[in-house]
């Protein structure tokens, strides 16, 4: 227990100490791209084990570069990050969650993205957002993401509803038939309170048309809109279709297999984990868009490829990265990752455009909506956190809890 | 003996070699050394006690001394995210950080909550330790051994796997807990959703988890406790509880100061239960110190704020085993 405070400390120190050696950074000269010379890159989780190969092949075809892949897990991915970017060792590229690129872009360690060499129409536009702050690009989208409504078709058949949920009355009379008709535990899983709950509320905000901060910079989360969507965020809870006990770490894959959830927003990974890991449902789940209000709107999330402002290499980093994020180093990584192309043009063939399921991915992400890249965006969100956690616990309104959310998040854009 | 002389001699040899030419107060102990022992190996036993103290205090230094100092400077600049980078940007802003913390609602909830734990977990705790205690060392004889190693399992248990457990008994909907009281008819509460259950949820784990390390520190107080005492005792007709009050519970008491103490400081800085279990929620009810601190620091970047945090942490804990030591001491005379 008491290792924590030391932990924290011991962090907040080193951090300090390698700062101060960073001070004086190498301005970097560059290298041209087709000198012989290494590039070092760090990508997260998955991505970066499968990266390796995708190197590998690169490094074939370009014999005087050599690719060193570090994969780093997510979980430390963050601190990760911001100790090498204390200490001025960033990899020459790394790939950045679309929510640290306010941070890493206000830390100054970022290189911006050459505009000669990348066109913004060729991304999904909430994908390009994601690595632009202030106007600049920062960061290449790789691969973007977005929520979908996951839903069983046999326990809806047994429910006796045919089609997908198209609006949000839809979708409450399902979860309803659901519960009470094909006799499953809740009717829709989405998170009461706790980190990261403002993800499970995404689709209900933008949907409604609101927003957390507005185009100008201004806080928004008071809007009627905002207000009209936590109220039905917060009626699932009221109504007991959805849990309202809080459960960090919680996985939905297992109880969507078992009917105990019949209806979750997942990403495109759930895919995978659902094919892999709860094969006896296999054709028994289906996925639509996010059930409309004014639209049907969902969160944009995702990667980019940022290069490093020390990077020495800044030639090579960025013919690789045109290489990972060009048509067919896409169409490539779809194959291999099942991540989904952030470049449009890799979508019109091969399995991307026939499958109807990722066709539901295409469509939502053509609308989805990416967060804005504010460097205090994690304690922007943790406020509509705590808004969310009150309404859905019944201590207080819809209206008074945004109102405080409001008036803190005030405070923390400029 | 005489290994270890062997190995205390190998040891100073090679000290004398390469510490000779670096420190002057090595070069006489290396001379000498050879001659007479006694007199002279001072010097050389005073670089090998330093050799040997080195890594120690090498870690000590960047480990423990530097990141306190460097909180403690910190806590008084507004050290954030852009300084992580420029550190020597961070400005100087005196008490602020100290005077903002006493105006935080979430920072004084978090020290109430903190208190709250400490004030019902702590002697639960140390009263669930002493009762195990006395019932293993006197009650049972044959199944000793597994009782002890049943209440000592959770302390050397990871968090995440206690926290597996732990969701799986407190679950409303089909753990342990609501399976038992639907037996009977009842439903349970939802005892990590519920704002007033959180928090004693929270602590009934850390009960379960620390009963163990007090049990142990009890079972060997009561073992050192002469059994003629005792049997005086007897002898002129004391019962099991007088026995208890008069006997046990005064020669115990050194072991009772010492396991409230360490009991407290670990309460005082609890951090897993929470993370694992509620992150904090719902709406901050099991938010303490150190998981609010946690947050500020890596959460949110403001890292002279939660520096400061840490420190007004480090006052209370200190200021509380102090006023432990004085008033349980004072008792003992």
């Amino acid at each position: 227990m008491s290792r924590t405070a030391r932990t924290v400390s011991a962090g907040i120190a080193v951090a300090l100490a390698f700062g101060i050696t960073a001070c004086g950074g190498s301005g970097g000269e560059d290298v041209a791209a087709d000198k012989k010379q290494t590039l070092t890159v760090w990508a997260m989780g998955a991505e970066g084990e499968k990266l390796a190969d995708v190197a590998k092949v690169y490094e074939k075809a370009n014999p005087n570069i050599t690719v060193k892949v570090t994969p780093v897990g997510w979980d430390v991915a963050h601190q990760k990050l911001v100790s090498a970017a204390a200490a001025g060792t960033m990899p020459d590229v790394a790939q950045m969650g679309g929510s640290y690129m306010g941070e890493f872009s206000e830390l100054g360690v970022l290189e911006p993205v050459d505009a000669r060499v990348f066109d913004k129409g060729d991304f999904f536009p909430a994908g390009w957002n994601q690595g632009e702050v202030d106007g600049t690009a920062y960061g290449v989208p790789w691969y973007v993401d977005t929520r979908v409504l996951y839903y069983r078709t046999d326990l809806a058949e047994k429910a006796g509803i045919a089609k997908a949920p198209a609006n949000w009355q839809e979708m409450q009379d399902l979860a309803t038939a659901y519960q009470k008709k094909a006799g499953t535990k809740w009717g829709l899983s989405i998170q009461p309170s706790g980190l990261d709950t403002v993800q499970n509320f995404y689709s209900f905000l933008y949907s409604a048309g609101g927003e957390i901060v507005n185009d100008k910079g201004e806080a928004v989360i008071d809007s009627p809109e905002a207000v009209k969507a936590l109220k039905e965020y917060g009626s699932y809870f009221d109504k007991g279709l959805s849990n309202k006990s809080v459960q960090p770490g919680y996985d939905v894959v297992k109880d969507f297999g078992n009917g105990r959830v019949p209806m979750f927003f997942g990403g495109p990974w759930h895919v995978t984990l659902l094919n892999e890991g709860q094969p006896q449902i296999k054709g028994k789940w289906a996925v639509a868009n996010v059930p409309a209000d004014k639209a049907s709107v969902s969160m944009a999330g995702g990667s980019s490829l940022v290069i490093s402002k020390d990077s020495e290499h800044k030639a090579a980093a960025t013919e690789f990265i045109k290489y990972l994020t060009d048509t067919k180093g896409q169409a490539d990584w779809y194959e291999r990752s099942k991540d989904l192309p952030a470049n449009t043009a890799a979508w019109t063939s091969g399995t991307l455009a026939d499958d109807a399921g990722l066709q539901v991915f295409k469509k939502q992400m053509d609308t989805a909506k990416s967060t804005p890249s504010l460097p205090k965006w994690t304690e922007i969100t943790d406020k509509v956190d705590q808004a969310i956690a009150k309404v859905t616990q019944g201590k207080a309104s819809a209206e008074d809890a945004l109102d405080t959310a409001q008036s803190e998040i005030e405070g923390l854009v400029k | 003996m005489s290994t270890t002389t062997g190995k205390a001699a190998q040891p100073a040899k090679v000290t004398a070699g390469p510490g000779a030419s670096r420190s002057p107060a090595a070069g006489p102990g290396n001379h000498e050394g050879r001659r007479g022992r006694k007199k002279t190996s001072m010097g050389v036993q005073n670089a090998a006690g330093w050799l040997f103290s080195t890594p120690f205090l090498v870690i000590f230094t960047v480990f423990m001394a530097f990141p306190i100092l460097a909180t403690l400077l910190m806590s008084f600049t507004d050290f954030g995210l852009r300084n992580v980078t420029r550190p020597l940007d961070a400005n100087f802003i005196g008490f602020e950080n100290y005077v903002n913390l006493f105006g935080d609602e979430r920072f004084l909830k978090s020290l109430f909550n903190t208190a709250y734990f400490v004030v019902i977990g702590v002697p639960l705790t140390i009263a669930l330790g002493l009762v195990v205690a006395v019932l293993l060392n006197n009650g049972i004889d044959k199944a000793r051994t597994f009782f002890r190693v049943g209440f000592y399992a959770p302390v050397v248990t990871t968090i995440v796997a206690v926290a597996v457990v732990w969701r799986f008994v407190l679950d409303p909907s089909d753990g342990l807990i609501a399976g038992v009281l639907s037996e009977v008819g009842l439903t349970s509460p939802d005892f990590l959703g519920s704002e007033t259950l959180a928090m004693p949820s929270m602590i009934a784990m850390a009960v379960w988890r620390n009963v163990g390390t007090v049990m142990v520190l009890f079972i060997a107080g009561l073992q050192a406790i002469p059994t003629e005492v005792r049997e005086a005792a007897r002898l002129d007709g004391a019962g099991a509880w007088q026995e208890f009050r008069g006997i046990t519970v005064p020669l115990l008491r050194p072991t009772l100061l010492y396991a409230t103490v360490i009991t407290t400081i670990g309460y005082l800085n609890v951090f897993e239960e929470p993370f694992v279990m509620t992150q904090g929620g719902p709406s901050d009810s099991t938010l303490t110190v150190s998981l609010n601190m946690y947050r500020e620091g890596f959460n949110f970047f403001h890292m002279g704020y939660a520096s400061a945090m840490a420190y007004v942490l480090f006052v209370v804990i200190m200021g509380i085993t102090v006023l432990q030591l004085r008033l349980l001491k004072d008792n003992t005379k």
